[in-house]
């Protein structure tokens, strides 16, 4: 008879009090896993957002610039130092940006606008603008002919929610609809066939725009339409400029999407009569760990002149990360209080436990089993008991954690608009499991080892005479 | 052959608010395969005895020699091996592991001696054939009457072949049929192993089937009667 298999006995000699606890470390584990990973996979999401389509890794500015940012706070964008960029290893390109901003209008409506000056080929190594064209829209017109259309009725309810809503992929749309993989071609092919959105781009040199989907809603403009900017340029010169509408771009971030305006950087400079000049230039990278950027960081600096400064997008995004951090703490104060509860319900099962055996303890070691061996024993039972509610938490935790990863809760309605309010794309994605996972299953498992310290002591300490009259 | 010796042994319990002389200056020889019954009444300091002989308790003063060796000597983790090897041990009640089955508890100790599978299966079947349970061995002690559990303590407290067996009033709980049938039991064992069982018992049928009684009264021994 193995230690192992005592142990697994008794654990099922009480029935009920066993699988109370194993499922109380059941449920704490699950609901702290969802709830970290929901929580992590926002701030991910969002950081990425951040980052990748706006930010960049790292990012090379006039040292006045994120301060003030104005026009006259630009450098000059030489070949020389895109080469000596490009010559350092991780790096992948250099993406030149020219950002300002200004009032733009069209027709009798007028809006502050953030403009962005981009490389219309190399913007594509940082944020994917083509892939942000809007795809489909769902405006009056293509609803009423949608709605008369043959696709499915469950699809068809969903229209009014979706109404005026634009749709930059095919995923995105599915997700909203619901529509299941296997419908997904023939029903995209409906929406294709009478809610398309025909857009173009933009080219250097060429005075046409991209706007986010929001402001030209705001704007009412859509392609073709023509839109003025004007704001203030290089050393107070006056920044004035028309231009065609090429696209309309849907932005995940709806505080962007309701600001943006994307044009070739060589357009913009002579918008702002700057020639040659950028505001900053963003390097995309290989590795993207923050070590890595963190040692590339002085790296670039040394091949700099002294008046400019490289970036991280830890610093540029600062602000963002001290409200996770904040955030994140608020969560941990939850799974603490989640774990305190479950504590007890442990300390209360062993408590029991301890007391109802003590007679036992004492005729096993009066017939000769050492204490430590009954120790061992008392220890694997706890251990299985901890190893039952951890394992089956993460084992069910597992498949709602890749289902959410996969398919983000998207809210709808007021809930959505709140995000929106905030700057929040209005999702909450899942992150996949990572050290968090272990993170939590240390944590109850260290709540299981004190538990254990009383039987312990008690064991070791136990007078034989004494455990025998109990 | 001396199996255990008591010289002056002493228990004097000394707290604040009592001081009981337990077991008072008791000087005692067994040999093998005695059959031997300590008698008293309450508070004469049956259980007392019994424990200090069993190493559960340590005399005030006396020597405790169990097959020459002296028990004092002994750290408290020798003393538990020591127990394992040399002493069987029978309660007067909850004995069992109650998550073992019968089978499960008699190997109990040839488990913990490292007794072969072979070895083990043959000493458990044949001692619960004698007990009477060779058709019980894969029941539950909570499946098994009292004086079921109890002749399976006995089985168990014979197992390894120990100097001698220790029973606190193994029959306390049970009816004076099954009190009779486990003192056959226990003599017949008693007979065929030569196995020293010393127990204690306040029951006058039982005291009539030892073949030694012992009594006591105030931790002194007042008489030691060797019948044939
Ligand atoms: N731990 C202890 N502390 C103080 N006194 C004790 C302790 N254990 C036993 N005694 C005392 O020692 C004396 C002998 O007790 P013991 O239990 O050995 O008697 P016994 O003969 O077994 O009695 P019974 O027939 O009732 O079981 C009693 O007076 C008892 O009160
Ligand atoms: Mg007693």
């Amino acid at each position: 008879m193995s230690n192992y298999k005592i142990a697994w006995r008794n654990l099922w000699r009480n029935k009920r009090r066993t699988l109370i606890t194993v499922a109380s470390v059941f449920f704490a584990i699950f609901f702290a896993l969802i709830m970290r990973s929901l929580q992590l996979g926002t701030y991910d999401h969002m950081f990425r957002n951040a980052i990748e389509s706006y930010t960049g890794y790292l990012q090379i500015q006039h040292e006045d610039f994120w301060d003030n940012k104005i026009v006259d706070n630009t450098f000059s964008y030489t070949p020389e130092l895109d080469q000596a960029i490009m010559s350092l290893e991780n790096v992948t390109g250099t993406v030149p940006r020219f950002e300002s901003f200004a009032l733009a209008s069209s027709g009798a409506l007028t809006k502050g606008v953030l403009v962005m000056g981009v490389d219309p080929e190399k913007e594509s190594l940082l944020s994917d603008i083509r892939g942000k064209l809007v795809k489909y829209k769902l405006n009056d017109n293509n609803i009423e002919a949608l709605k008369n259309s043959e696709i499915p009725q469950e699809t068809k309810k969903n229209l009014e929610i979706f109404r005026g809503n634009s749709y930059s992929s095919n995923s995105s749309l599915a997700i909203d609809f619901n529509i299941p993989d296997k419908d997904s071609s023939s029903i995209l092919e409906i929406f294709r066939k009478y809610a398309s959105f025909r857009n173009g781009y933009i080219k250097s040199g060429e005075p046409g725009v991209l706007i986010g989907d929001k402001l030209a809603l705001y704007l009412k403009a859509g392609i073709g339409d023509t839109i003025v900017l004007l704001g203030q340029g290089y050393h107070g010169t006056t920044a004035a400029g028309k231009y065609r509408i090429n696209g309309i771009v849907k932005l995940p971030a709806p505080d962007l999407d309701n600001k943006i305006v994307y044009l070739p950087y060589d357009v913009c400079q002579e918008l702002y009569d700057a020639p040659g000049m950028l505001t900053s230039l963003a390097i995309s990278i290989r590795e993207n760990g923050d070590k890595k950027i963190n040692s590339m960081i002085p790296e670039i600096r040394s091949k700099l002149d002294p008046q400019l400064k490289v970036m991280g997008w830890q610093e540029m995004n600062k602000l963002m990360i001290n409200q996770m951090d904040a955030d994140s703490k608020s969560g941990m104060i939850m799974i603490f209080i989640l774990y305190l509860v479950i504590a007890f319900g442990v300390f209360g099962t062993v408590l029991m436990m301890t007391a109802e055996r003590r007679r036992e303890f004492g005729v096993l070691v009066a017939i000769g089993m050492q204490k430590s061996k009954l120790a061992t024993v008392v220890t694997l039972e706890m251990i299985l008991m901890g190893i039952l509610g951890i394992a089956s938490g993460i084992i069910a935790a597992l498949p709602v954690i890749f289902y959410g990863y996969s398919h983000p809760i998207r809210f709808h309605g007021e809930m959505a608009k709140m995000y929106e309010d905030y700057g929040m794309e209005a999702i909450m994605p899942f992150l996949l499991p990572d050290m968090y996972i272990l993170w939590q299953a240390i944590v109850v498992a260290i709540i299981v080892l004190i538990a254990l310290v009383y039987p312990l002591r008690k064991i070791t300490k136990m007078q034989v005479v004494d455990s025998l009259k109990a | 052959m001396k199996v255990l010796e008591l010289k002056n042994v002493n228990k004097i319990y000394d707290g604040s608010e009592v001081h009981v002389h337990a077991v008072n200056n008791v000087t005692l020889e067994f040999q093998e395969a005695e059959f031997a019954a300590i008698v008293g009444p309450s508070g004469s300091g049956k259980t007392t005895l019994l424990n200090l002989i069993g190493g559960l308790d340590m005399p005030t003063s006396g020597k405790i020699i169990i097959d020459g060796s002296d028990l004092s000597g002994l750290k408290s983790s020798q003393l538990i091996d020591f127990r394992m090897r040399n002493i069987g041990f029978v309660f007067q009640a909850y004995n069992l592991i109650p998550v073992l089955t019968a089978k499960e508890n008699v190997e109990f100790i040839m488990n913990l001696q490292k007794w072969s599978r072979k070895e083990r299966d043959e000493r458990t079947f044949e001692l619960l054939k004698a007990v009477g349970l060779g058709d019980r061995m894969n029941s539950r002690p909570s499946k098994l009457s009292g004086g079921q559990q109890q002749r399976v303590a006995v089985a168990r407290a014979l197992a390894s072949r120990p100097k001698f067996v220790l029973a606190d009033e193994p029959t306390a709980n049970l009816d004076s049929k099954s009190a009779t049938t486990l003192l056959e039991i226990m003599e017949k064992l008693n007979h065929e192993e030569k196995i020293t069982f010393i127990f204690s018992t306040h029951d006058a049928r039982v005291v009539k089937m030892a073949h030694r009684v012992i009594t006591l009264e105030d931790g002194s021994v007042v008489s030691d009667d060797i019948r044939e």
